[in-house]
């Protein structure tokens, strides 16, 4: 007889799990649909949207999947008519928090959690209107926009903040529905301990966190164009979503399976990102001549270079010389100066920008 | 990072001092220093951060729950009145009006808050200015408010068991010695094996509401091998028309610390918290009293009740959260986290305080254990009615000649309760119908006020026994008004965390107000009632939104007349709709 041990019953099919999995982990595996809203893989189970609940075999009431632990011989049924028509009301009520307006998330960036819900249950913000959740707060950040006239209070912000990125910024205030998100004595993001770092913007499953420089760009003709790319910042090597309309980039958003990154990003990988638009931006090797910067071949402008460098080192010496790598330099790029530096130079004089 | 600037505030540091090395200091460590500056300052906050290693934000996120916090420096108090079930059936914006302007011979400014039940129903309607409670406030004779004792329990002339004893000055340690009372400690000691058998033939329930068999309780803290352990008492009496406890911790607390010694000495556990809700000040002061008189006594210590062993209970005051009754809230309460519920499993008994084996019991439960070690489980078992197990404390309040608490067997009909014992409806009214529980039972009609008063019974109707509350509306009454003014409770306690509760209370208390108005109703609204119910009953994170459909659900099966009344008359947009 086969054990029954690490095997439960997921809408009439036997499956294995490993020890420490939950039930709605088991069950997504299985392809069941189970639909969440406070659920982020990084984060620890919370269970606040009830939307993931589940029947179990022997209890009286419904159990929200991403808070219980699968067990053998557990019986779990997904998708019954009972739950789906819970989920959908749980939908509704959701919706019902919100204004009804343009979601500028789903603008901006083409999709939103919440919406894109809301369209798989079918279900619309048509009943149980009554007050909205929230307010917005005016924050003089340069990155991040708080519209939490558009919360959900999944509080998804607040435990990355604290339990990914452990700078610990914001807080859930306030209790029942007169709850909030602020930071210590509610003041402005820049005078809290927030890194700017933006994890809460792609963690937020609505419209309430956004990029202030995306927000608006909607206005720009054309479907949004995501192209997969590697953070240029640093050698790290974050994995990106470039965000594009009509060509023009439009903003970053991390990448979830990055395998460096895991969705996260730095406040410069995240933000930092008005150079690749910029006029100013040097698109050619430049020489000053007669005291103008003039456009030269990149051949002309290595000859150039080395001449120069040759001639310093005649001159005034090996010592008259000294490397800084950029810290935007992978490893392989910094290596490759120090041994120019020593080889070629001879100068034991190089260091790094992030040797701060 | 900004919040790591190292803060000055010397005060501070010396109350950190002073308590950090105590069980569970934080609560005590905010009160401590809000009694100093009559606020929470930011630097202070900042510099319990540092200490205590939490989060500023997380902190001042905590401090915002409370009702009862201050950030901001008051130069006189306010005046809070309560606005739940029992003191509303008053006329409270005439109240309030009459109030703000009165001289109640305590500096005040004038301006009022509303705030939840304080569970001094019995002598509605309490002002609370600063720590001082007025009592009796009535519309129209604002003078009548006094500063008073709280009554003890009216005499029913039936045998009682915890109120035996209660009005005989027990509160006093040299009359409850007399009376017979820290006797059972010796036997927790000695033979807590037999002590747990006679809790189980007892069959006393957990008194708070849930029921649980406070006998397999201890058994699986006792059998539990991790340590420290934790014994504590929910004294956060916060359930709207509960004010059982109270009575209890005023007039018996030694009963109630010899029952805590005794779960102390049973299972191995050296300290007991009684987590007190903040509107108690006056116990406060009463059963630390007891507390300190019990120790100078050797009751409690280090060698408590000459058992050889430690136990010694400390108080730690709440700050206004009717969640933090909820026991897993209470425990992050105490623990300083943000006093959201924890899901179950796993349960306090094996993680409760700090992830220890920990009992969370109610005051009730607690004290019913002295009299079950002196008489015998049995003996207790045998007050019950039939099948019924021993007996229980309902506070009654609300349109009712004799509000009070009142000890009777389980399984005594509602209708003996009210009537025989309370004095009934006053002159020329009738009972139109009573809230249960508190108010999150439920309502139970005139027609069923034969009920018995049992778990079993109130299920059967569809309602909940719970803590025991019990408010009374006559004939005079709104029901739908009523069914409101116990969903608005719901809302303003619900924590916020779980999406049924905190939007579910919301909108059903949206639209209990808009059935209530007399103006128009939208259409579909008893199918947005319906849909609320199964979410809020079906998939709620804890019991406070698992039980909010009691209440419409009991409205819908009693009152339908009135509701189709405000539906007939949105329909035809009558005029003179009234909300009576």
């Amino acid at each position: 007889m086969m054990s029954n041990e690490n095997r439960m019953t997921i809408d009439g099919a036997e499956v294995t799990f490993q020890p420490g999995e939950t039930v709605l982990e088991v069950a997504r595996r299985q392809g069941a649909f189970v639909p969440t809203l406070c659920y982020d893989e990084r984060l620890d189970p919370y269970g606040s949207c009830r939307l993931c609940v589940v029947e179990v075999e022997g209890r009286r009431l419904p159990a929200s999947s991403c808070t219980l632990k699968a067990e053998s011989g557990m019986e779990i049924r997904t998708g019954s008519d009972p739950i789906r028509k819970m989920q959908s009301t749980l939908m509704e009520m959701v919706l019902s928090e919100n204004p009804d307006d343009e979601c500028p998330r789903c603008r901006d960036i083409g999709t939103c959690e919440v919406h894109d819900l809301a369209e798989k249950l079918d279900v619309g913000r048509e009943r149980f209107l009554g007050a909205i959740s929230n307010a917005s707060k005016d924050d003089s950040n340069p990155f991040l926009l708080r519209d939490y006239d558009r919360c959900i209070s999944c509080y998804r912000c607040v435990r990355i903040c604290d339990e990914v990125e452990a700078d610990h910024a914001i807080t859930m205030t306030g209790r029942g529905w007169n709850k909030g998100i602020a930071t210590a004595f509610d003041g402005g993001l820049m005078d809290s301990d927030c890194t700017l770092c933006g994890q809460c913007i792609y963690t937020c499953p609505t419209g309430a966190l956004a990029d202030k420089k995306m927000v608006g760009q909607g206005e720009i003709p054309g479907e949004v164009e995501v192209t997969r790319s590697v953070c240029p910042y640093c050698g790290t090597g974050c994995s990106i979503n470039l965000h594009s309309r009509d060509g023009k980039m439009i903003g970053v958003t991390p990448v979830l399976d990055g395998p460096v990154n895991e969705g996260a990003l730095c406040v410069k990988g995240q933000f930092g990102f008005d150079f690749v638009n910029s006029g100013d931006r040097l698109t050619r090797p430049l020489i000053r001549k007669n005291g103008e910067l003039t456009p030269v071949s990149w051949d002309e402008a290595f000859d150039y270079t080395a001449q120069k460098l040759m001639s310093v080192r005649a001159d005034h010496g090996p010592k008259a010389f000294y490397a800084i790598a950029s810290g935007r330099a992978p490893g392989e790029g910094s290596y490759m100066l120090q041994k120019f530096t020593r080889a070629v130079m001879n100068s034991n004089q190089v260091d790094n920008c992030s040797r701060g | 990072m900004k919040s790591q600037v190292e803060v000055q505030d010397p005060i501070t540091d010396r109350i950190l001092d002073e308590w950090l090395d105590e069980p569970a200091p934080f609560l005590s460590i905010l009160h401590t220093i809000q009694d100093h500056y009559g606020y929470l300052p930011e630097p202070a906050l900042r510099r319990v951060s540092q200490r205590m290693d939490i989060p500023i934000s997380d902190l001042y996120g905590t401090v915002t729950f409370y009702h009862f916090f201050q950030l901001e420096p008051k130069a006189t108090p306010d005046i809070r009145v309560c606005e739940n079930s029992a003191c509303c059936l008053h006329d409270l914006d005439q109240l309030c009006e009459e109030v703000a302007g009165a001289d109640l011979g305590i500096e005040h400014s004038g301006k009022i808050e509303k705030i939840s039940c304080p569970g001094r129903c019995d002598v509605p309607v309490p002002l609370l200015i600063g720590e001082k409670f007025l009592h009796g406030a009535k519309p129209g004779a604002i003078g009548e408010a006094v500063e008073a004792t709280m009554p003890l329990p009216p005499e029913t002339g039936q045998q009682e068991c915890l109120f035996q004893h209660i009005r005989d000055g027990v509160s006093d340690l040299t009359v409850a010695l007399e009376k017979g009372a820290w006797k059972s400690p010796l036997l927790a000691a000695s033979d807590p094996e037999k002590l747990i058998s006679e809790l189980k033939t007892s069959g006393l329930t957990g008194r708070g509401g849930a029921g649980f068999p406070t006998g397999v309780k201890w058994e699986v803290v006792r059998n539990e091998n991790r340590g420290p352990k934790w014994i504590i008492c929910n004294a956060d009496e916060s359930e709207v028309g509960c004010f059982k406890d109270r009575v209890l911790m005023a007039h018996t607390p030694h009963a109630l610390l010899e029952g805590m010694t005794c779960a102390g000495l049973v299972t191995g556990a050296e300290v007991g918290i009684i987590y007190l809700r903040w509107e108690y000040p006056e116990i406060l002061e009463s059963l630390q009293a007891a507390i300190d008189e019990a120790t100078a006594a050797g009751y409690l210590g280090e060698d408590a009740c000459g058992s050889g062993r430690p136990f010694r209970i400390v108080i730690r005051r709440g700050a206004g959260a009717y969640i933090c009754g909820e026991e897993t809230s209470l425990l992050n309460s105490l623990e300083g986290k943000h006093p959201f519920p924890r899901e179950k499993p796993p349960f306090p008994t094996t993680h409760g305080l700090f992830q220890q084996p920990t009992i969370v019991n109610n005051v009730e439960t607690f004290c019913a254990v002295p009299p079950i070690v002196e008489h015998g489980g049995q003996w207790f078992s045998d007050l019950g009615l039939g099948e019924q197990n021993g007996m229980r404390i309902f506070s009654v309040s609300g349109d009712i000649q004799r509000p009070g608490n009142y000890e009777v067997p389980v399984g005594t009909p509602l209708r003996q309760l009210l009537v025989e014992f309370a004095g009934g409806p006053l002159p020329g009214r009738e009972i139109q119908g009573v809230t249960m529980a508190g108010v999150s039972g439920g309502l139970v009609g005139a027609e069923d006020l034969d009920v018995r008063l049992d778990p079993a019974s109130l299920d059967g109707l569809g309602a909940m026994l719970g803590a025991g509350g019990i408010v009374v509306h006559d004939d005079t009454r709104c029901m739908i008004k009523a069914a409101r003014e116990s969903m608005h409770f719901l809302k303003e306690e619900s924590c916020g965390k779980c999406f049924p509760c905190r939007i579910g209370t919301t909108r059903m208390t949206e639209i209990l107000d808009e059935l209530g108005s007399g103006q128009p109703v939208r259409e579909g609204i008893m199918e947005e009632i319906e849909d609320l119910e199964e979410v809020l009953g079906e998939t709620s994170a804890c019991g406070l939104g698992l039980a909010a459909p009691y209440i419409t659900r009991m409205l819908k099966k009693y009152w339908p007349d009135q509701i189709q009344q405000k539906l007939n008359g949105s329909t035809q947009a009558s005029e003179g709709a009234d909300d009576e």
